[in-house]
């Protein structure tokens, strides 16, 4: 059977779906320590003095490291920018920067004494942005050879021949496109395990790398070691996308930690490390000039690039090249012309991500490219179609085509995803684009980078394992090299071994990254596959003669007559031990690193895609679905279909992220996005399957005819997706995410809608109008950088976990400091935060009246507060809708199993600075500031009622139980008392709870059940705290009356606040229309709002959801069902 | 503290702080490194198993306020040897660091039942697993072998 081209399953599926795969975490040798880093709290400052010498003397540690134990002069071996010590020596330049690291016992230990390390910072001015870093007289970060502060690298690239094209071209469209920081979130976290053997010589290493080699190389250069001295050995690696192709700071920890401490250290980086200290994708922000002749073909493009770099070159150099090199090279050009730099900024540095450079540039010519169809009226596929390179042809910038496809992907796209018939057939705010982008397989990069070397060992048992340099990230590498030897070796691809990583016994390879797995690890595969099998079949002719012998199940075969492989292996001269061994250098001779002017052909051969998406704006709340979704991609052939449909999903789904809502937040420098649920990368159900198209045809270079697919599928999304929301609603977003934000914004702009808010006759206001004013004009500054911070609880040693079995015996644990825990969904977190340091846990759980479900007699259901979210959500199916869609709307199954009703209602405020870190009014104390007011508080804080705190209550069960009157039954030590929920709240997310009081019981009044009602919620990924939600109910009247409305919003003020002057006229008003209510609705919220300059726009997406929900109560569903929220 | 605690069919008696989460206590105690942590806040997945057969949260339980049998995917019976093939034929892991909480995940979905309906029970699926995040696959491999895997 043929094995390439078979969908074979994975190798090690059934380690990995037996949970028995481990990873490098997953190991535990005798002995182990763990490794903890010390981060700079600031993004920029001068280290003035540090001492370890308390930390040093704590329990449990073994280890403290600080820049001054290693010599000056050692750098991270970063394209040579010499501008990162391993640990910072004098100057810090972002927040998370390391500054020391211990290793002790067990991480509790070492996090202790992490906070016992005592450090003297002089705080430095810091440029966050490339604005604020070129501006006159900004802060300069490092001493580089170039003038101009903070440039790390200026670029002129001029290819072919600009003159011309600018003659030839005379109709050009110009724009201005920002590509955000994204950051890659692999599920596995950087964890290395190292370890020192022979009297601290040899040093062993586990870790998640997709370059072994290349880690060992760098490794060695920083410890100034033999690079025969690190053997770096096989674990599971949880993903890469690029982030795990050089060294990593844990990696270089690690190995010196362990060195120090002469015992095996792991260093494991916390979900929150991993959003905060890791590289990302570089923030590019392009503009372009395409030019054009009228006839549609394009000459040439032209323009600026500013790439945000972030504290130090970590790739930045080339990834600005590549994104460069990638512009020039995508069409058919004739004249490129761009100046671009880097420049330094005082954040997480940029390093390398899927698509380097050439996703952030293609996202700004794919967009222009839209719009010059457009000015030219010519179909946006047409244009690309007309402009498309052709095959075995050189680009300007010196690439040299061979198979190329890109025309056949736009025509699959046309196709598959219906473009003719949609674009003729228009429906209201829906809309198709289109996008293209090409990848290399495998770039000249670092030295050896057109070479790998493979080598096949063949037993006498007739097992066959080959050794592969490089690792499996997840890309299914070990598979596909599987499937290529063994079809040279006439096995099952299931039969073949792949050893990877173990640096000292597999053959030099230089790892994944660039798209080169396929290209160079398949090609030196498949030719140590080829001389094995010539070489089994030299041997075979001894035994079967001269006929043609081919291979075939273990066996060689001739005319019927047959010998096993293990056999030909014992007979052979060269076996040793009992293996056969073939071993070969794979060279491209062909590629060469490019030249000073970045001309060259630095790829064996280049893969295209094109994608298409349909998409659905929702005009009432600015939330963009993705309906449907097609990528077709010229891969040449596929070696493994399931794996290669794999690639491309899951770079589409990754771009479609970065399209949609990723990007990176700073505030200060510190990272405010530095969470999954701070992120908002897509999840399950938000996105349709994305559909794929494997454009077939072979390439006269890859092995079987195959290309490189790995990066390239996360180019064409944000533009395809850009491009498809100009065609629905004629805007056009350069900044991405596209985010409801900026949809509503330029919704209102387009429609010229602003909002009034009279502040000056609202004398309530004024002092917060007042302070807010005085944020931007020194009083943050001055706050955030004097402001005392109050000192953070120490968490208790061990908190008792106290069981109670009546409400009595939990008030009582209360009344004696205990802090109630349900689920422990919010609380637990909040500990690891140290937001909350219980001292004692009252487990509600167990209290038997504060569970259960009670029906009574009246119609009134009394829930006990220790409820589950998913046991009320069963109890009322049915019944009472409003609150069903709002249990739903919660989290996720797991979190719905475990949070409790009271959990659910007394969650803490989940503002991101107060839950990442920062030391805000609310949690450090009355001098400092609220980072909201200035910072990104586009959809998470009030537009209504904000003072001195921006943030929400979070529970969307508050707000729909406020629209059904419920009330909360509380218990203390002497009192028992019941209040309106409304009554519950006396700030954002805070309780008006004494300190030995709790929440007993919910009641649902009878009319609860009787009331229709719906929930709605925008938010930026399923399962989502609300960026605003309302719940409506009434009671159906007569004449399509809404009896007794309750018009109820979360997340819009700092508690679920009441429309009453809009519940008034809606009692007033049978039949009332959605845009009715649109009206009377904003003008009470023109009244009550005082929203922050950036998160007006929710007052516009309050108004749409309660227009929806009024055609839900109304029982119009027919316009609802196409609306996209629904 | 000593508690005691029922994993996989089998009885387990472990000293360790009242407050050490079940993963902790499943990782670092019971040596099931299944259940990942990916994130130990409750915001991944990873570490997906069920208690009393409902899928929860290991990184936020804790593990002396377990009382009912827990079950890991290193404890799947061959009744669920086609739900872990299916994962493997329909591209539903790439580097699997997510895969055993969506397994585990799954395993309650298809104990509840889907609907009948193909576009409904893809739906249903992808609703009922946006708490499992994954990386790699775009989770079209995972909903096919969820479906796939379906009575
Ligand atoms: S590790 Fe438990 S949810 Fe992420
Ligand atoms: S398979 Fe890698 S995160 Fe899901």
């Amino acid at each position: 059977m043929k094995q390439v081209g078979r969908s074979v399953r994975p190798i090690g599926w059934q380690a990995i779906t037996s949970g028995t795969f481990a990873y490098s975490s997953d190991l535990k040798p005798d002995g182990l320590l763990h490794g903890r880093a010390l981060r700079s709290p600031h993004p920029h400052a001068r280290i003035v003095s540090i001492d370890v010498s308390r930390a040093a003397a704590m329990p449990g540690v073994r280890a403290v490291v600080t820049g001054a134990d290693f010599p000056a002069g050692v750098y991270y071996p970063n394209e040579g920018s010499q501008d990162r010590e391993p640990i910072a020596r004098e100057f810090v330049r972002f927040v998370g920067q390391e500054v020391a690291a211990v290793a002790a016992e067990t991480v509790e230990q070492a996090d202790a004494a992490l906070a016992a390390i005592d450090v003297a910072y002089e705080i430095l001015p810091a440029p966050f942005t490339i604005d604020d870093a070129t501006a006159a007289g900004a802060p300069r970060m490092h001493q580089r050879p170039i003038k101009l502060a903070n440039v790390a690298r200026v670029y002129k690239r001029l290819w072919g021949d600009v003159a011309a094209t600018r003659a030839a071209g005379p109709v050009n469209v110009t724009g201005t496109y920002w590509y955000p920081q994204q950051t890659h979130i692999c599920m596995e976290s950087n964890n290395t395990l190292a370890r020192w053997d022979k009297d601290g010589t040899e040093l062993h290493v586990w870790t998640g790398t997709s370059a072994p080699q290349l880690m060992v190389d760098e490794l060695a250069e920083m410890l100034n070691i033999e690079k025969d001295a690190i053997i770096c050995h096989e674990a599971g690696v949880g993903g890469s996308f690029g982030s795990k192709s050089r060294i990593s700071e844990q990696e270089f920890l690690a190995a010196v930690l362990a060195r120090a401490a002469k015992a095996p250290v792991l260093v494991s980086l916390t979900r929150r490390e991993e959003f905060a200290t890791t590289k990302t994708r570089h923030g590019f922000r392009s503009t372009l000039s395409l030019h054009a002749d009228d006839q549609g073909r394009m000459h040439g493009v032209e323009g600026t690039i500013a790439v945000d770099n972030g504290a130090f070159v970590h790739s930045g150099y080339s990834v600005t090249a590549a994104g460069l090199k990638g512009l020039g090279t995508m069409y058919r050009f004739e004249g490129i012309d761009i100046d671009a730099q880097l420049i330094d900024t005082c954040k997480q540095p940029g390093g390398q991500f899927r698509g380097y450079g050439s996703t952030q540039t293609m996202y700004a010519l794919e967009c222009l490219i839209d719009d010059l169809a457009e000015k030219l009226n010519i179909d946006p596929i047409d244009l690309r179609r007309q402009n498309a390179n052709q095959p075995f042809t050189t680009s300007p910038t010196g690439s040299q085509f061979q198979s190329v496809r890109l025309t056949e992907c736009l025509d699959a796209v046309r196709d598959a995803i219906g473009w003719d018939a949609k674009k003729a057939d228009r429906r209201p705010n829906r809309g198709v684009g289109v996008a293209c982008g090409l990848h290399s397989s495998g770039s000249f990069g670092p030295d050896g980078s057109n070479r790998a070397d493979s080598a096949i060992d063949i037993f006498i048992d007739g097992r066959v394992l080959v050794r592969f340099g490089g690792a499996d990230t997840g890309t299914g590498q070990k598979t596909i090299l599987a499937q290529i030897v063994a079809e040279e070796l006439g096995l099952a691809a299931e039969e073949v071994e792949v050893l990877t990583i173990e640096s000292d016994r597999t053959p030099f390879d230089l790892g994944a990254w660039s798209s080169r797995g396929t290209y160079y690890s398949g090609n030196a595969a498949r030719r140590a596959g080829r001389a094995a099998a010539d070489r089994l079949r030299t041997l075979a002719a001894r035994h079967l003669g001269n006929g043609a012998i081919h291979l075939e199940a273990g066996k060689a075969v001739c005319d019927g007559r047959s010998i096993a492989i293990g056999e030909l292996v014992a007979g052979a001269p060269e076996t040793k031990e009992g293996v056969l061994t073939t071993e070969i250098s794979f060279v491209e001779d062909a590629v060469h690193r490019v030249d000073a002017k970045f001309y060259g052909n630095a790829s064996g051969t280049y893969s295209f895609a094109a994608h298409a998406a349909e998409i659905e704006v929702d005009p009432r709340t600015g939330k963009l679905r993705v309906l449907d979704y097609v990528a077709a991609h010229d891969v040449g052939t596929a070696i493994n279909p399931r794996l290669v449909e794999g690639q491309i999903v899951g770079g589409a789904v990754m771009g479609m992220g970065s399209a949609l809502g990723e990007e990176m937040i700073h505030e200060q420098g510190r990272l405010v996005t530095a969470s999954f649920i701070n992120y908002a990368m897509p999840r399950a159900a938000d996105l349709p399957e994305v559909r794929t198209v494997i454009v077939e045809g072979g390439d006269p270079k890859g092995p079987h005819g195959a290309k490189g697919v790995g990066e390239l599928c996360i180019t064409p999304p944000a533009p395809a997706i850009a491009n498809a929301l100009y065609d629905a609603l004629g805007i056009r977003i350069a900044d991405l995410p596209l985010t409801p934000d900026k949809i509503m914004n330029a919704l209102a702009a387009r429609d010229g809608r602003v909002r009034r808010h009279h502040l000056w006759r609202r004398p309530s206001q004024w002092w917060t109008a007042f302070v807010r004013w005085c944020y931007p004009r020194g009083l943050f500054a001055l706050l955030h950088r004097y402001g005392p911070v109050a000192k953070r609880a120490a968490a208790a040693a061990s908190p008792a976990l106290i069981d109670a079995p009546r409400v009595v015996d939990a008030v009582a644990a209360l009344a004696s400091g205990a802090t109630a825990i349900g689920g422990g969904t919010d609380l637990l977190p909040r500990m690891e935060d140290r937001i909350a340091a219980p001292t004692s846990l009252v487990s509600t759980l167990d209290v038997t009246d504060m569970g259960g479900i009670e029906f009574a007699a009246d119609g009134s259901v009394s829930v006990g507060a220790a409820v589950t979210l998913a046991e009320l959500a069963a109890a009322l199916k049915g019944r009472c809708a409003v609150i069903e869609e709002a249990i739903a709307s919660i989290a996720n199954a797991q979190v719905r199993t475990m949070a409790t009703v009271a959990g659910n209602l007394l969650q803490e405020k989940r503002c991101w600075f107060y839950r990442n870190d920062f030391d805000c009014y609310k949690r450090s104390g009355p001098a400092r500031p609220c980072y909201a007011v200035l910072g990104d508080h586009r959809f998470y804080h009030a537009a209504i009622d904000g003072h001195r705190c921006q943030a929400v209550t979070p529970s969307d069960l508050a707000t729909a139980f406020a629209a059904v009157d419920a009330e909360v039954d509380i218990a203390g030590r002497d009192s028992a008392r019941t209040i309106p929920i409304t009554d519950l709240y006396s700030g954002p997310g805070e309780a008006r709870l004494q300190a030995s009081e709790t929440v007993v019981r919910i009641r649902l009044p009878a009319s609860a059940m009787q009331r229709r009602g719906t929930f709605q919620k925008l938010n930026l990924w399923e399962g989502d705290f609300a960026v605003v939600s309302v719940a409506m109910t009434a009671f159906a009247g007569p004449d399509r009356a809404l009896a007794d409305p309750r018009l109820v919003f979360g997340a819009l003020a700092p508690v679920p606040w009441r429309a009453r002057r809009t519940e008034q006229w809606l009692a007033r008003r049978p039949g009332a229309t959605a845009q009715e209510l649109q009206s009377v609705l904003g003008e009470e919220l023109n009244v009550a709002a005082h929203p922050l300059s950036k998160n007006g726009w929710k007052l516009d997406a309050a108004e749409g959801l309660a227009q929806h929900a009024i055609e839900i109560l109304a029982g119009s569903s027919e316009e609802r069902s196409k609306s996209p929220a629904a | 503290m000593t508690l005691r605690i029922r994993v996989n069919a089998q009885e387990h008696d472990v000293g360790a702080p009242a407050l050490t989460s079940l993963l902790d206590v499943l990782r670092d105690h019971l040596n099931l490194t299944g259940a990942k942590k990916a994130c130990g806040r409750g915001e991944c997945g990873a570490c997906t198993v069920l208690i009393g057969g409902r899928p929860v949260l290991s990184c936020l339980t804790l593990a002396g306020r377990v009382r009912d049998e827990v079950l890991t995917v290193e404890g799947l019976g061959p009744e669920w040897a086609a739900l872990r093939e299916a994962f493997a034929e329909h591209g539903g892991f790439q580097c699997g660091y997510c895969t055993s909480g969506q397994i585990m995940r799954a395993v309650a979905l298809l104990r509840d039942g889907l609907p009948a309906d193909r576009d409904e029970a893809r739906q249903k699926i992808r609703y009922e697993m946006s708490g499992n995040v994954c990386r790699c696959t775009g989770y079209n491999g995972i909903v096919d072998a969820v479906l796939a895997a379906a009575p």
